[in-house]
């Protein structure tokens, strides 16, 4: 029973249950619900509203009108040209270091989580429950414990402060290979595999032929899950980073946000930086929260 | 070794596949040379950035640098020096504390999150939800916000003066201080659960759409109510997502840094030591104690690995 | 498990390899700069750009005037967060990577930290001591330790009391002169709902400020290591009179100054003074309606006579960082923008830095009367003779930051009944504790 990415939004059960139900009962308790429904919503995107009127205000208007509520003056152009063009158009340079770290990250993440969690699933090979114990225990270290030594390294190493101090860490996903093992064990049939032996495929080519493409619905969970991981990131940046051009535009942000006790006229920067920054990235979950599923509790379930 | 991960046994019965290799008593070298290829890379940067780091964080945690004089200008020494950082960093009281923090907070937090997951997931999926596909969207959305730029937003909301919730609060004759030392933390909490709840009730409605549509039909037609559905039905059976959810919230109480790092700006009870990890940042960065700050990196990787190990343990033994 | 694979005795070797390899790893701050060969200034004709990381707003625009006169050394400023918000953490990260500017932004205080990790050029080794006569002399002795001088004052923070008089004049009271003057105001001021001031329980930098003025000295540079006494009588009656003032609610201790949340009081009215650096009027004049409801008086003096007149809050200097190619150009920059005319003038435009630390010029502005200030020449009449009066004696030490910390999170639990009192001596113990901790030598003062 592995069909989770065919599964559309209205859960199949949901259909065959409702006609069992008495319809008055049943109109109450679509009320009830979607009003319980409705009040966690706003819950959950009241702060994104408030960024989006927020970002309309000058900063004089932030402090003395609704934070609700729009104010009579609308400076969102104002604002944005702003955040775009302060101190050379940094915000986007911040903000293409996001897209290479996340992008370029994800996507080599994902293609060797892929190889590896497959190559523990399909071959025997002595040693094998040691790498993927090794592997499980990495899963659940902190990424933040690992950051400072990792600094420590980097600096050894003279590669800290560059791109590659955030994107290499970046490449390694234990969760993704644990994910890509179970799912490589329960989809990708071992009959297959002889068979293009027996065509007298390599190795690596049945890898890639046969491997990746059955492998695919647990290859986007994986990249997306290490997508976001990386976009999100703090702590690593943080650490590694200190040159402001290299910054991720979390970092960036926080820089900017760091200036208001003494120059309030930051408010007006970040409040514009935030709304720029969450929504594509909001726009991005809307519409990939349907591929969020396939694999993650994948061979647990069956 | 021992996998514990509840999925381990699941396979061993259900994906005889995986045992391919016994079939085959003696394989061509191209086919035992393979896997070492394909793991490769993945192995290479794993011990680049998992156990080097490890390693040169155990071995700088047992290094102690002296310096002579008032400033260090009469030499500096460095020595192996046993686990006196690890006993420097115990009997500081603040990252004591910090570690005691984490708990208060993953004791409270843990539960609140899995549970109004769980509650969300099931209303969600429920025959009573209208716009499913619409909450979910709603609800996921701040996952894609990162932990600091929802912690900048939410500390716009928190900030007296600026937020429009105390004004709101105002109204109704409260004065509500998000702030506060006492309350400081909860506010973090907030932040944490607006951030991951839509995430962890993505994992469980995934978990919950798997459950065969004739398990639903046949509690029907035995009469059972919505509510025992959800109890002896889709509870027991979307438990590899609720422990998947649990061990990843645990990790994530102790990893938290960005959120209060940010707060501390506005709130002046959070201290530079107000989490593990901000401790152990401080103690490298603000102290310069990196050798110290390594005994701390160490026991705060131990304290989640042994609280992850023990919770699949004992979820583990739990079911069998 | 039992037997080893030939392929796990290889890993084995390999991991026994690298640990070798780490054991090499230097912890980073391990080695000086200053015992090293002077670095020779470039040859004429030779261009070099230097980099000068900074909280200062539009400081760049003060280093292209510098830049427009000295085609050959260019200066380039960065932003980063102010010291202990983030900008010290990427100074030292960048020290630790054998990187980082030729200068950077570093407070008073902080120099010894620097100095601990090897962060700083001694400047005596590039002839700053030619420069000494052009600095206020106490400031001068605060980036000097041990023979060498190790930052350029670069503005500070001489104190003062910024006062609303109308809200005095609520309870027909004028600026205090002294302390106890100021309690019993402050305790008028609470019939009417406001606030004399806030003491920020999470900040100790404000309360060593008074304890300075009392006429403490914390800590003291021996030949043979350091002297700590933080409860000395000057410190337990500046501490004696913030624990009476807190527990009959006379100061406010759920914000610290200018805070979102002071901001708003301030405006309403709800608070009357603030006892600040004389920076501080650059931040007063953001109180939204706040133009001609403010003066300055001088700081409320502590009874009996003792102690001095003023004190001083924050400061910060150009240093030099050990790092730096060219350290002799770096040094020449930096004097020129904290005593050339043109260069204070232009850090008080542009970057509203605090007082300048140049005794002969406060700057053009600065020698005005002030519109915001009811038209009051408040820095001639107040904050010049304030620089007169500060402790010469006071010192820092290389543990600043944490030391102050530690006291911060002692005052914190004023609130569940430790008394600042009790914090001091605890405090003093943690600290010597982090001084032997990291080797140095320390004792306490003989009482």
């Amino acid at each position: 029973m592995t069909t989770l990415k065919e599964s559309r939004p209205a859960p199949p059960a949901a259909g065959k249950q409702s006609p069992n139900k008495p319809q008055r009962r049943a109109r109450s308790s679509t009320i009830i619900v979607t009003g319980l429904l409705l009040v966690v919503a706003l819950y959950f995107l009241a702060p994104v509203y408030w960024v989006l009127v927020a970002s309309t205000k000058s900063t004089a208007d932030l402090f003395s009108t609704n934070g609700f509520w729009f104010a009579p003056t609308f400076s969102l152009w104002h604002n944005i040209s702003q955040v775009l063009t302060y101190d050379g158009g940094i915000f986007v340079r911040w903000f293409a270091n996001s897209v290479i770290y996340a992008g370029v990250g994800a996507l080599l993440a994902t293609y060797f989580a892929a190889a590896g969690g497959y190559a523990l699933a399909k071959y025997e090979f002595r040693g094998r429950n040691l790498v993927f114990g090794t592997i499980l225990a990495g899963v659940l270290v902190p990424g933040t414990a690992t950051a400072l030594p990792l600094f420590l390294l980097f600096s050894q190493l003279g590669i800290a402060n560059t791109y590659a101090s955030v994107l290499i860490p970046s490449l390694v996903s234990p969760f993704g290979i644990f994910l890509c093992r179970i799912y490589a064990q329960s989809t990708v049939d071992s009959a297959l595999i002889e068979a293009a032996r027996i065509d007298g495929a390599g190795e690596l080519r049945i890898f890639h032929t046969i491997g990746l493409k059955l492998l695919t619905p647990a290859l986007v969970t994986v990249f997306l899950f290490q997508l976001v991981g990386i976009w999100n990131n703090y702590f690593l940046p943080l650490v590694m980073l200190s040159d402001v051009e290299l910054y991720p535009i979390t970092l960036g942000l926080n820089n900017w946000l760091s200036q208001v006790d003494r120059l309030p006229e930051f408010y007006e920067l970040t409040t514009g930086g935030v709304l720029l920054s969450i929504i594509p990235l909001g726009i991005a979950m809307v519409i990939l929260q349907r591929f969020w599923r396939g694999g993650l509790t994948e061979g647990s379930v069956k | 070794m021992t996998t514990t991960h509840p999925s381990d046994q699941q396979q061993r019965g259900t994906t005889p596949q995986g045992n391919t290799g016994n079939r085959v008593p003696r394989r061509p070298k191209a086919q035992s040379r393979a896997p070492w290829i394909l793991l490769a890379p993945f192995l290479a940067l794993f011990l680049l950035t998992f156990i080097l780091p490890i390693l040169v964080a155990i071995a700088s945690s047992f290094t102690k640098v002296t310096r002579k004089g008032l400033f260090g200008e009469a030499g500096v020494t460095s020595e192996f020096a046993w686990f006196s950082n690890y006993a420097q960093a115990l009997s500081d009281g603040n990252f004591v504390a910090s570690i005691g923090r984490m708990f208060l907070f993953g004791i409270v937090q843990v539960p609140v999150m899995i549970i109004l997951c769980t509650v969300l997931a099931l209303m969600l999926e429920s025959t009573s939800a209208r716009w499913p596909g619409f909450f979910r969207a709603a609800y996921f959305l701040p996952y894609g916000v990162p932990g600091v730029i929802a912690t900048i937003l939410w500390s716009f909301l928190y900030v007296p003066g600026l937020s429009p919730l105390i004004d709101i609060a105002g109204m109704f004759g409260l004065e509500p201080d998000f702030l506060g030392p006492n309350t400081v933390l909860w506010s973090i909490a907030n932040i944490v659960l607006w951030s991951y709840a839509g995430y962890n009730m993505l994992i469980i409605v995934a978990q919950l759409k798997t459950i065969p549509v004739e398990l639903y039909e046949a509690a029907r037609v035995d009469g059972a109510t919505t509510w025992r559905i959800a109890r002896s039905i889709q509870l027991p059976l979307i438990k590899p997502a609720l422990v998947l959810t649990t061990v990843f919230s645990i990790i994530g109480t102790l990893q938290l840094f960005a959120e209060a790092q940010v707060l501390k700006t506005v709130a002046p009870s959070i201290d530079s030591q107000y989490t593990p990890n901000l401790s152990a940042y401080s103690t490298a960065f603000a102290y310069n104690d990196y050798n110290v700050a390594a005994a701390q990196a160490v026991l705060i990787a131990a304290v989640a690995l042994i609280l992850s190990f023990a919770f699949l343990k004992f979820s583990n033994r739990k079911s069998s | 498990m039992t037997q080893f694979t030939r392929r796990q005795l290889l890993g084995a070797g390999l991991g026994t390899a690298a640990l070798g390899m780490l054991a090499g790893c230097a912890t980073p701050g391990t080695a000086s700069v200053n015992g090293g060969p002077v670095i020779a200034p470039v040859a004429s004709g030779e261009k070099i750009t230097l980099k000068y990381w900074s909280w200062l707003k539009d400081l760049q625009k003060v280093a292209d005037i510098w830049n427009e006169s000295h085609p050959n050394v260019q200066v380039e400023t960065v932003w980063i967060p102010g010291g202990n918000s983030g900008g010290y953490q990427k100074i030292f990260s960048a020290l630790a990577t054998q990187g980082g500017p030729d200068l950077a932004q570093v407070e008073m205080r902080s120099i010894p930290e620097f100095m601990l990790v090897n962060g700083l050029v001694d400047l005596t080794r590039y002839g700053a001591q030619e420069t000494a006569h052009l600095y206020d002399p106490t400031l001068w002795s605060q980036v000097s330790y041990t023979g060498g001088v190790y930052g350029i004052p670069q503005d500070s923070g001489p104190m003062g009391m910024f006062y609303q008089p109308a809200v005095l004049e609520k309870v027909g009271a004028t600026p205090p002169a002294t302390w106890n003057e100021w309690g019993e105001v402050a305790g008028e001021l609470r019939k009417t709902d406001a606030y004399m001031d806030c003491f920020p329980l999470g900040d100790a930098s404000v309360f060593a400020a008074f304890a300075t003025q009392a006429g403490a000295q914390w800590f003291r540079a021996e030949e043979d290591g350091w002297v700590i006494n933080m409860t000395d009588p000057a410190t337990m009656q500046a501490a004696e009179f913030f624990d009476s003032a807190i527990d009959k609610d006379l100061v406010q201790t759920a914000y610290g100054a200018f805070s979102p949340g002071w901001f708003a009081a301030a405006a309403k009215g709800g608070l009357a003074s603030v006892t600040s650096g004389s920076w501080a009027d650059a931040l007063i004049a953001g109180v939204s309606g706040g133009e001609g409801k403010w003066r300055v008086a001088p700081m409320p003096v502590w009874d009996g006579g003792s102690g001095f007149g003023s004190s001083y809050l924050g400061g910060s200097t150009a240093a030099v960082l050990a790092n730096s190619k060219h350290p002799k150009e770096a040094l020449d920059f930096a004097v020129w923008m904290t005593t050339s005319k043109e260069g204070i003038d232009a850090m008080i435009n542009n970057s509203g830095i605090g007082w300048s630390p140049a005794p002969g010029f406060i700057g053009t502005t600065r020698q005005k009367p002030s519109p915001f200030f009811s038209g009051q020449n408040y820095n001639q009449e107040v904050f010049e003779p304030a620089t007169l009066q500060q402790n010469p004696d006071w010192s820092w030490w290389p543990v600043t930051t944490q030391s102050l910390n530690i006291l911060s999170d002692g005052f914190r639990k004023k609130a569940t009944g430790t008394s600042l009192v009790e914090t001091m001596s605890i405090a003093e113990k943690q600290i010597m504790t982090v001084f032997k901790n990291k080797g140095l030598s320390i004792r306490r003062e003989a009482s």
